[in-house]
C-alpha cells in the first residue's frame, strides 16, 4: 500500500473517521499522535510499546520496554516487532474465523501518525520528517501501511531532500448546511433548536466555521435563548419565534465578540447574582458584563509587579526619573507644543514603529525600582485610609524576597517573557506580554492611576 | 451452524491482485529490465564479474526518485544470491539513518554478526567496530566471499568528513579483501561531493536510470493492468476485463491524460502511484476499470491547495488577508497583528461594514490563518515575543487571493472591491 496523507482544517473529523474506519473493518492499527509524543524518542518508544503490547505502569516505573532514540535503532526494533505481529496475524487468519474470536482481520498492520504538522516545529524536524515520509521505502515490508493525518496541506511539507509523496486525501471544512446538520443531531427539541440555528448560524459562520468554537458559543447562547420559555419541550410557532428572537438579539452581538473562556469558580457565583440584577435593570446592548473585572485571582504584590512590568516595557527608561521621584508623585504635565504637519507625520511613524516593535525590554533592577516607587505610594495611601486591611506585606524587606518569587511565577504564566540578554552586561532582560486592556483592568482593581504614568507620544 | 465463508467476488479478487502487483517493486521492474542493454544487465554483469574474478569494485546508481534504482538492485542481488549462494553477503546502509559514522559502523557490525551468526555486543566502541569490519573483510577475502555494501541515499554519506566512505574504500585497496560498494542516490552530481582522497579511490562507474520511452510506458501499463488468464479468476471475466482495458488504453483521451500526468511526474514510481489510485477507485459493482477512474485519480493529484485553504476560511479571516494585502500594496513590507488591526479598523471606519469584531476574536482568526500556513512568521527565532507582535508575511500571491475570493460562496462585495483597488 502507498502511504496516505489525510489533511484538512481542524475539527473536520479526520482522526475520528480514520479510527472509526479501522474499528469497523476490524484491522489492527497503531495510533500515535505527534502532540503527545513531542520528541522523536517518545514517538518511537510509544510505537514500539504498542507493537509489543507493553503498557507503561507503575510496576516498571512507567518506563518503555526498549530505549530507542535514533532512527536506525527504531527501524531495527520496528522490523522485528512488525515481523512478529505479522506472523501472528497470518497464523490467526488461517485458523478460526476472526469474527468469532474477536481477533483482528487481515494480515496488514497500519501505523497512524496524527497531528503531523507538530513535527515541523521539532528541533530535529529536518531529519525526522524525511525519515517518516520515507519509512515505507526503508522498511520495504508490503504488509505495513502508513497513514499520516495533518492539519496543513501537503505543500507545507516540501523538504530539501524529496521523498515519495503520499497519496493526498482532503477533508474539506463544513459548509453552513453541514454545520446545521451537525448541530441538529442529538437535540431533544429539534424544532426549537432549528429556530435557534436560523437566528445564530449565519452571523457566527462569518466569524469562524470550526465546529468546536461554534459549539462552545452555541451551548451558552441556547440556554439564554430558551430562558423565557417555561416549557422547554414545546415546538415554537411564528409569534413565539419572534419573541425569542427579540430576546436573544442583544446577546448575539456580544457573544460574537467573545472567545471561549474558562472562568474561575468564585466569579461564577458572583455572575449568577449579577444576572438576576441585570434582568431587572435595562442594559445597553453590546456592553460586556465583565468590563471592569479580571477573571482570575492574583495577589496584590503580583498585581503591582505586573503594573510595574507594563510601565517598564511601555515607557522609555529616560522618563523614569521624572515620572517617579522619591515621593512617588508623578508630574504629568506635558509641554504643549503646536502640532505642526511634520510632527504629525512623525507621530504617525512613531506610532507605527511602536506597533511593530512591541513592548520593550527592561532589566530586573529597573523593574524593582519602579515596583518600590509604586508600592511606597500605595502604602502611603493605604495607611491614610484603613489600617487593618493590610494586604501588602508590611515592611519593604519582607517585600523583596516575595517579589522575586512572584516574578518567576509571572514568567511561568507568560505575563512576563524573558527577552534576550543585554549585549554589554550579559544579564537577562524581561519583556511584558500583557495587553493594555489587561493592565488597565489590573490597575483598576487596585485603584492605581495607570494612565497618569503611561507615556504617550 | 456452519462457518460462513464469504465468497469473494471476482472483481474484489481482481482489485486485490492489481493492488498487490502495483505495490510490489519486483513485479514492476522485472519486465522493464529484460533487454540486454538495460541497467539490470549491466549491473548484473559488473557485480558477477567482481564475484567470480575476486576483485574489488565500486559503482554509483543515479536517477530521480522512483526510477527503480533500488528495485533493480534488489532484483540483481536476489538473482546473484541464487546463482552463488555461498559467495555473497550483503550489508545494507541508509543515509537517512546511518549518516553518523558511529551509527554506520555499529550497523555494519550488527549485520555482519547476523550474517555469520556471531554475537553482537551493543557497547562496542567505534574503534572496536572498525577493527571488526576490517578483520571480517580480510577473512571473507581469504574465504573468497564477496561482501556487497549497498549505501542508499549516498549523498548523506558524502556530508561531513566522509570518514566511513574513506575507511570502506581504503579497506578495499588491500590485497585480501573482496568487496563491492554500490552507492544509490538521487543527486546526479553526487560524485562531485566526494573528497579528493575518496574520489581517487572510487572507480567512476555510474549507471543512470532514466524514464522509459513512451512505447515502453504503454506496454508496461498494459502488462501490469491486465489480469492473467490462468489464475483463479473466472475466464470470461478476465477476458472481458482485459478487452475493456485495451479499449481504454488506446483511447485518445486516456493518452492525453497520461501525457498530462507524465509531463509533471515522469518516473515509473509516480506512474505506479497514479495507477494505484486509479485502480482503487474502481467500482466494485461494475467490476471493470473505466476512464472515469483515471480522471478522478488525475484530479486528486492536481488539487489547488491554497485555493482550498481559502475556501475553508471564514469571512473574518478573509478580511484579515485582504488587510494584509493592502498593507503590502502600501509598501509596508513587514506587518504584525496590531498593524493589521489598525488597517481593519480604518476599513471599517471608511466603509461602515457590518463585520467588525473585537480584538480577541480577530486574534483567534489570525492564529487560524497561521495554522493553515496562509501566513507565517518572518523569522523563527522570535519566541520571546508574543504572537501579536511578531512580524508575519502572506504566503499567497494576490492573484491567488483574488481567485479564492471570487470562488468563495457569499463573499462580501466589499472585499472584492478592496482587492481591485
Amino acid at each position: 500500500m502507498f502511504p496516505i496523507l489525510v489533511y484538512g482544517g481542524p475539527s473536520t473529523g479526520k482522526t475520528s473517521v480514520t479510527l472509526q474506519v479501522f474499528r469497523h473493518l476490524n484491522r489492527p492499527f497503531i495510533y500515535s499522535s505527534c502532540i503527545t509524543c513531542y520528541s522523536p524518542r517518545i514517538l518511537f518508544e510509544s510505537i514500539l510499546n504498542q507493537l509489543l503490547f507493553h503498557r507503561k505502569d507503575s510496576g516498571h516505573s512507567y518506563s518503555s520496554l526498549k530505549r530507542c532514540e535514533r532512527p536506525s535503532d527504531f527501524v531495527n526494533y520496528l522490523r522485528e516487532a512488525l515481523e512478529n505481529v505479522i506472523t501472528n496475524l497470518k497464523g490467526n487468519s488461517g485458523k478460526v474465523s476472526s469474527k468469532m474470536s474477536g481477533r483482528p482481520d487481515g494480515t496488514m498492520v497500519y501505523l497512524v501518525f496524527d497531528n503531523l504538522e507538530c513535527v515541523r516545529d521539532w528541533d530535529k524536524s529536518s531529519t525526522i520528517l524525511p525519515f517518516l515520509f520515507n519509512l515505507n521505502d526503508i522498511l520495504k515490508m508490503p504488509e505495513v501501511g502508513l497513514i499520516f493525518i495533518s492539519n496543513t496541506s501537503p505543500d507545507t511539507y516540501y523538504l530539501n531532500i524529496g521523498y515519495a509523496e503520499p497519496i493526498p486525501l482532503y477533508f474539506p471544512d463544513y459548509t453552513e448546511d453541514d454545520l446545521r446538520h451537525i448541530f441538529m443531531a442529538n437535540q431533544t427539541n429539534s424544532r426549537l433548536y432549528a429556530s435557534f440555528l436560523d437566528v445564530v448560524l449565519r452571523p457566527f459562520c462569518r466569524v469562524t466555521r470550526q465546529v468546536d468554537e461554534l459549539a462552545a458559543a452555541f451551548s451558552s447562547l441556547f440556554k439564554k435563548y430558551s430562558e423565557p420559555l417555561s416549557d422547554k419541550e414545546v415546538a415554537p410557532n411564528e409569534e413565539m419565534k419572534r419573541r425569542l428572537f427579540s430576546h436573544i438579539r442583544p446577546h448575539i452581538a456580544s457573544a460574537l465578540n467573545e472567545t471561549f473562556q474558562v472562568r474561575s469558580q468564585p466569579l461564577l457565583k458572583a455572575e449568577t447574582n449579577q444576572e438576576t440584577k441585570k434582568t431587572n435593570s435595562s442594559r445597553m446592548p453590546g456592553v460586556r458584563e465583565d468590563f471592569d473585572k479580571i477573571d482570575f485571582h492574583m495577589s496584590t504584590s503580583a498585581k503591582y509587579l505586573l503594573i510595574s512590568a507594563f510601565l517598564a516595557s511601555r515607557n522609555p527608561a529616560t522618563l523614569d526619573a521624572s515620572l517617579f521621584d522619591s515621593t512617588g508623585v508623578s508630574d504629568s504635565h506635558k509641554r504643549k507644543r503646536k502640532a505642526s504637519e511634520k510632527s504629525m507625520d512623525q507621530k504617525e511613524m512613531a506610532e507605527q514603529e511602536l506597533l511593530m516593535k512591541g513592548p520593550g525590554t527592561f532589566p530586573l533592577e529597573r523593574l524593582l525600582a519602579i515596583f518600590q516607587c509604586i508600592t511606597s505610594l500605595a502604602e502611603d495611601s493605604l495607611d491614610e485610609e484603613e489600617s487593618h486591611e493590610l494586604t501588602v506585606e508590611g515592611g519593604s524587606r519582607g517585600l523583596m524576597s516575595d517579589v522575586l518569587l512572584q516574578l518567576s511565577s509571572l514568567c511561568n504564566a507568560n505575563f512576563i517573557i524573558k527577552g534576550g540578554s543585554c549585549p554589554l552586561e550579559g544579564s537577562t532582560r524581561y519583556r511584558t506580554a500583557v495587553s493594555e486592556d489587561l493592565a488597565l483592568k489590573v490597575a483598576r482593581s487596585l485603584k492605581f492611576p495607570l494612565s497618569k504614568y503611561l507615556y504617550r507620544r | 451452524m456452519g462457518r460462513e465463508k464469504e465468497k469473494e467476488k471476482p472483481s474484489e479478487k481482481a482489485l486485490n491482485l492489481l493492488r498487490s502487483r502495483l505495490s510490489d517493486p519486483n513485479f514492476i521492474f522485472r519486465p522493464l529490465s529484460d533487454s540486454p542493454d538495460s541497467n539490470y544487465s549491466k549491473l548484473k554483469f559488473i557485480i558477477s564479474t567482481s564475484v567470480t574474478e575476486a576483485c574489488n569494485n565500486s559503482i554509483l546508481l543515479l536517477g530521480p526518485r522512483g526510477s527503480g534504482k533500488v528495485a533493480v538492485l534488489e532484483l540483481v542481488l536476489s538473482d546473484l544470491l541464487q546463482q552463488y549462494p555461498e559467495a555473497i553477503s550483503v550489508i545494507r546502509l541508509n543515509g537517512l539513518l546511518h549518516s553518523d559514522d558511529n551509527c554506520a559502523l555499529k550497523e555494519i557490525a550488527r549485520q555482519l554478526c547476523m550474517e555469520h551468526q556471531l554475537l553482537f555486543s551493543k557497547v562496542a566502541s567505534f574503534d572496536d567496530n572498525s577493527q571488526f569490519m576490517i578483520a571480517m573483510l580480510r577473512e571473507c577475502g581469504l574465504a573468497h566471499k564477496t561482501i556487497i555494501f549497498v549505501l542508499d541515499e549516498f549523498d548523506f554519506f558524502a556530508q561531513g568528513k566522509q570518514r566511513l566512505l574513506y575507511s570502506l574504500l581504503d579497506a578495499m585497496q588491500s590485497v585480501n579483501s573482496q568487496a563491492v560498494v554500490i552507492g544509490v542516490s538521487c543527486r546526479l552530481d553526487v560524485d562531485q561531493l566526494l573528497e579528493k582522497r575518496v574520489r581517487s579511490r572510487f572507480s567512476h562507474r555510474k549507471l543512470l536510470f532514466l524514464s522509459p520511452s513512451k512505447e515502453d510506458t504503454e506496454r508496461f501499463m498494459e502488462h501490469i493492468l491486465s489480469l492473467p488468464m490462468d489464475s483463479s479468476l473466472p475466464h470470461n471475466y478476465a477476458a472481458e476485463f482485459n478487452g475493456r482495458l485495451k479499449k481504454i488504453l488506446s483511447d485518445e483521451r486516456f493518452k492525453e491524460l497520461i501525457d498530462t500526468y507524465l509531463s509533471f511526474n515522469f518516473t515509473i514510481g509516480h506512474l505506479v502511484r497514479f495507477l494505484f489510485q486509479a485502480v482503487s477507485y474502481m467500482d466494485l459493482n461494475a467490476g471493470f476499470l473505466s476512464l472515469g477512474n483515471f480522471k478522478t485519480a488525475l484530479s486528486s493529484n492536481q488539487r489547488q491547495l491554497k485555493l482550498e485553504s481559502i475556501r475553508d476560511c471564514s469571512v473574518l479571516e478573509l478580511y484579515m488577508m485582504v488587510c494584509m494585502k493592502r498593507l503590502e500594496v502600501k509598501e509596508q513590507t513587514s506587518y504584525n497583528f496590531y498593524s493589521v488591526m489598525t488597517e481593519y479598523k480604518s476599513i471599517h471606519d471608511s466603509f461602515q461594514t457590518s463585520d467588525y469584531y473585537a480584538a480577541n476574536v480577530c486574534l483567534r482568526a489570525f492564529e487560524h490563518l497561521l495554522q493553515c500556513q496562509l501566513i507565517s512568521f518572518i523569522d523563527n527565532k522570535g519566541h520571546n515575543q508574543s504572537v501579536e507582535f511578531r512580524p508575519v508575511k502572506l504566503l499567497i500571491s494576490s492573484a491567488e487571493l483574488h481567485q479564492g475570493l471570487k470562488s468563495y460562496q457569499q463573499c462580501p462585495a466589499i472585499l472584492l472591491k478592496l482587492m481591485d483597488r
